[in-house]
């Protein structure tokens, strides 16, 4: 399957005799590592409609054209989970996993800040900040990869896109990829190895963050050419829809499995900012969760026989308004349903009470809705205490400022 | 610019003819200036010369010739004919981007044509404009406030809508007013779409609440920026002051199909307080009017303007004296947005921040594009980089616009250094490098132009001692110095448009 080391080694002697920064050579076979996968769901994801929280009559009141029917009360109805909570129609792919006690959630988590703006709590949340106090610098999953820098693999991070999510900002090493197979340097015709050799010296001379960039572009082709080898079919009868979210699910299980030493990989949902028509169990927000459901589903089942190898968490920057708009939207909210998927996870429950006052929706001073009772950074922390036993002083490193609490998610 | 169509037709035949009679097209190249001069004579300079600094951060950077057009004239007088573009002819360019069809239609009309075509045309005029046109600075405008007022075409119906909001408003006020813009803007049937503004009623008698999408981002991204003197009272006051405009391309008999309009009975029409202002009740229509002048003209929105223009234009971290110029003359002149560029482009800090900025992908395309002289009629297969590297042209899912800061940008090396080897290469396909001319300017009669002037007509200086080490790792450039048997031209271009010196400017 893989190309042996030392055949790789031999076959970029040229190189090597260029060395800029050996941080990112890693020769030997690296040890299985748990890998967490951090799903955002961008624009705001109205999770009340996808974990229903059908025994609150709140909920049905203020969303008269909105709400999903209670289960059991149409064909189209959500599946009851607990007493209190029920999935959204289109989640049904991710049911078994609850049932089974690998799927969990947390209602009313959030952030503090109150500016209802997306770009604004992306941020706060990325970089794992309150919005008191002073800013800790970077990603929290750069701060984490930070601190547990032993060992790393130079595939320690992957970013499915184009963009560097920022909650990566600081790592030692991130790849921002859309498919293992794009990633290989087309050189003009002469010798490809010159011209490596000339961008090596190029950017081995500069300071700048370019030239780290840079530096990590060429050792990136070295280290996935690897994996080009072969093509890819999913196991255990898993099927990856076409969309973009699917088949980077995909592209990260296939890494789980060469054991290349994945330990954050960060993908995104987009399409949750429901001002307008969101439907209900159909429409606009279905397809999303559909894409979202299905997409889980088929990873979980393609990583079948990997099962203690990764989670799964599911956030987004904000929950929406209890209440529906005058165009059968929701607008921006507080708090919001935090997910969690994986062997290590505490699932088959939601936790979390239901902080709603009907008053709040109207405040003029920040967006209403559920609010947060649970700080985004307690279950940021617990996640990987529980997938990477990170120790309390390590959590203190990651997240300065925070009274530490515990949320229960994880096992 | 509305054309009339017996214009467009005229148009279209020209350009059917240029392209029909190759001598013909040759003939309109020189006649129209778009061809490779006989000779470029790039710096020498360890330094980027100033001219070139301003062709790059002023424009998508210097075709062959352009360096030389601009010391004829003088930097200055360079700014103010930019600054002028009506003054200058661009007959070329309208020839080759003029020719889309659909951008010329109003909103209502859009309609009729099919959604691939719209991407298509307003795509390919985004990048034939930003590659041929000689209002160069407009272009780069165009882009600045394309992304300040960003429009996904994927959402809703905007592909329909776009084209006549970036004639509109983005082209129609880049060089304009900033009050007008945003007051253009704030009814532009793409943004009412986009940012949910024609579904924000508040119907009387009724439990409506307005819809404050477009409020809350008119406040934080348009003008005033995020915590800077405003409240979620403030936009809830602001949702109500623009209930009931809206845009309603099914209202097949009204004389304003085509156009935004105002429901008054959607209107709420009560008083309101904005940014500690009053606008009184019964105000209908013209409370947007008031709206519009409180939040421009709130001193935020000065400060919010010229930063970001700073930014853009000379450093990630611009000198506050600099900010500070541009934003008093923001209120000075009621925001004209002139004014600000010459403040900007005539400043010390302005020539001080040579080779300092990351071009973005769109940029660093252009701008290769441009100093290899390539000739390209922006069909798929050239904007399918673009897409790669991030930065696929009305394509950024959230109103915030492609971002300005440079680490977001960091992941595209990749791809950004194979669109080089591909273009250096002639391999990529949609442009075409006219080598044999390219060579001649460069290099003189039989002479392959050596590394060293290669990198100094696309980069403005002479390579550094590491630069000049690395380019001679390339077999091809031995060859270039021995003799022209060997040579690679596409492989030193090709490294020089992928080192860290072209990806800045």
């Amino acid at each position: 399957m893989l190309t042996t080391p030392s055949n790789l080694a031999s076959n970029r002697a040229p190189l090597s005799q260029l060395a800029f920064d050996a941080r990112g050579s890693s020769r030997g076979r690296v040890a299985e590592k748990h890998t967490l996968v951090c799903v955002f769901l961008r624009g705001g994801a109205d999770t009340l409609n996808m974990w229903v929280p059908f025994a609150e009559e709140a909920y049905y009141k203020q969303r008269p054209s909105l709400a999903i029917p209670r289960p059991g009360s149409t064909t189209n109805s959500a599946i009851q989970l607990t007493e209190h909570y029920a999935l959204h129609p289109a989640m049904r792919p991710l049911e078994a996993a609850f049932k089974e006690g690998r799927l969990g959630a947390v209602q009313a988590v959030g952030t503090d800040n109150t500016s209802g703006s997306h770009f604004e709590c992306q941020d706060q949340m990325e970089h794992g900040d309150s919005a008191e106090g002073v800013q800790a610098g970077g990603g929290w999953l750069g701060r984490f990869l930070r601190v547990r820098d032993k060992e790393r693999s130079p595939l320690s991070a992957v970013a499915i896109g184009t963009a560097l999510p920022e909650s990566l900002r600081g790592a030692p090493s991130v790849s921002v990829i859309e498919r293992i197979g794009d990633i290989a340097l087309r050189a003009p015709k002469g010798d490809p190895e010159a011209i490596t050799a000339a961008l090596s010296a190029l950017y081995g001379a500069d300071i700048t963050l370019l030239g780290e960039y840079g530096r990590e572009t060429l050792s990136l082709f070295r280290r996935v050419s690897e994996l080009q080898a072969t093509p890819y079919s999913p196991e255990s009868g898993a099927s990856y829809g076409k969309d973009k979210f699917s088949s980077g699910l995909s592209e990260i299980a296939r890494l789980i499995k060469a054991r290349v030493g994945l330990e954050v990989a960060c993908l995104d949902l987009g399409g949750w900012d429901t001002h307008f028509f969101q439907g209900t169990a159909e429409g606009s927000q279905a397809q999303r969760i559909k894409a979202l459901a299905e997409g889980l589903a088929a990873f979980d089942a393609d990583l079948m026989e990997h099962r203690s190898s990764y989670t799964v968490m599911v956030t987004t920057e904000f929950g929406r308004r209890v209440y529906e708009n005058a165009s059968l939207g929701t607008d921006h909210g507080r708090g919001f349903t935090f997910a969690a998927l994986g062997n290590k996870v505490r699932g088959g429950r939601v936790l979390g009470a239901w902080p709603f006052n009907v008053m709040d929706e109207n405040n003029p001073l920040e967006p209403g809705g559920i609010m947060p009772e649970t700080d985004f950074r307690n279950l940021f922390a617990e996640v990987l205490r529980g997938t990477h036993a990170l120790t309390d002083a390590e959590t203190a490193q990651i997240f300065p400022n925070l009274a530490l609490s515990r949320v229960g998610l994880m096992g | 610019m509305k054309i009339s169509r017996r214009e467009l037709l005229k148009t279209t035949a020209l350009c059917g003819i240029a392209s029909a009679f190759p001598g013909c097209g040759r003939l309109a190249d020189d006649f129209l200036g778009e061809g490779i001069p006989e000779t470029c004579i790039p710096s020498s300079d360890s330094e980027i010369s100033p001219g070139f600094h301003l062709l790059c951060r002023a424009g998508f950077g210097p075709r062959p010739g352009d360096l030389e057009r601009l010391q004829a004239l003088g930097n200055e007088a360079w700014v103010e004919a930019q600054l002028a573009p009506e003054s200058i002819n661009d007959t070329a360019c309208e020839l080759r981007a003029e020719r889309f069809e659909s951008l010329q239609f109003s909103p209502g009309d859009a309609y009729e044509f099919r959604k691939p075509v719209l991407r298509d045309e307003l795509t390919r005029h985004a990048l034939l404009r930003a590659v041929y046109s000689r209002r160069q600075l407009l272009e780069v405008m165009v882009e600045f406030w394309t992304d300040h007022l960003n429009i996904d075409l994927e959402k809703g119906d905007c592909v329909y809508l776009k084209p006549s909001d970036d004639r509109e408003v983005v082209r129609k006020h880049a060089l304009g007013n900033f009050h007008d813009m945003i007051r253009a803007s704030a009814t532009s049937p793409a943004m009412l779409v986009y940012l949910d503004g024609k579904a924000n009623k508040v119907r009387r008698n009724s439990k409506d609440r307005p819809n404050e999408n477009y409020a809350r981002e008119l406040m934080e991204l348009h003008t005033m920026g995020v915590h800077n003197g405003y409240t979620q009272q403030d936009v809830v006051e602001a949702a109500r002051c623009l209930s009931g405009w809206t845009f309603d391309p099914k209202r097949t008999f009204a004389l304003n199909q085509n156009e935004s309009f105002f429901r008054p009975e959607w209107h709420d029409d009560g008083p309101k307080v904005v940014l500690g202002e009053t606008i009184a009740s019964g105000g209908g229509p013209a409370d947007l009017d008031a709206l519009v002048r409180i939040v421009c003209s709130h001193p935020s929105t000065a400060h919010f303007i010229a930063t970001k223009l700073c930014r853009h234009f000379v450093s990630q971290t611009p000198p506050a004296p600099l900010v500070e110029r541009v934003s008093a003359e923001f209120s000075r002149t009621t925001g004209d947005i002139k004014s600000l560029l010459r403040v900007i482009l005539k400043s010390e800090e302005f020539y001080a921040s040579r080779g300092q900025l990351l071009k973005r992908p769109f940029k660093f395309m252009v701008s290769a594009l441009r100093a290899t002289a390539a000739n390209t009629e922006a069909k798929n297969d050239i904007l399918e980089p673009l897409h790669r590297m991030g930065h696929g042209l009305f394509q950024y899912p959230t109103p915030d616009g492609y971002p300005e800061t440079e680490l977001p940008w960091m992941g595209t090396l990749l791809w950004r250094w194979n669109f080089a080897l591909a273009l250096a290469g002639n391999r990529q396909p949609g442009a075409q490098v006219q080598f044999p001319e390219l060579l001649k300017a460069l290099g003189g009669k039989g002479k392959s132009p050596s590394p060293a002037i290669w990198f100094a007509h696309c980069i403005g200086r002479a390579p550094s001692l590491s630069e000049t080490e690395a380019l001679a790792l390339l077999p091809s450039a031995m060859g270039a110095q021995n003799s022209h048997k060997g040579a690679e031209p596409g492989e030193i271009l090709g490294l020089i448009l992928a080192s860290p010196a072209f990806q800045r400017c």
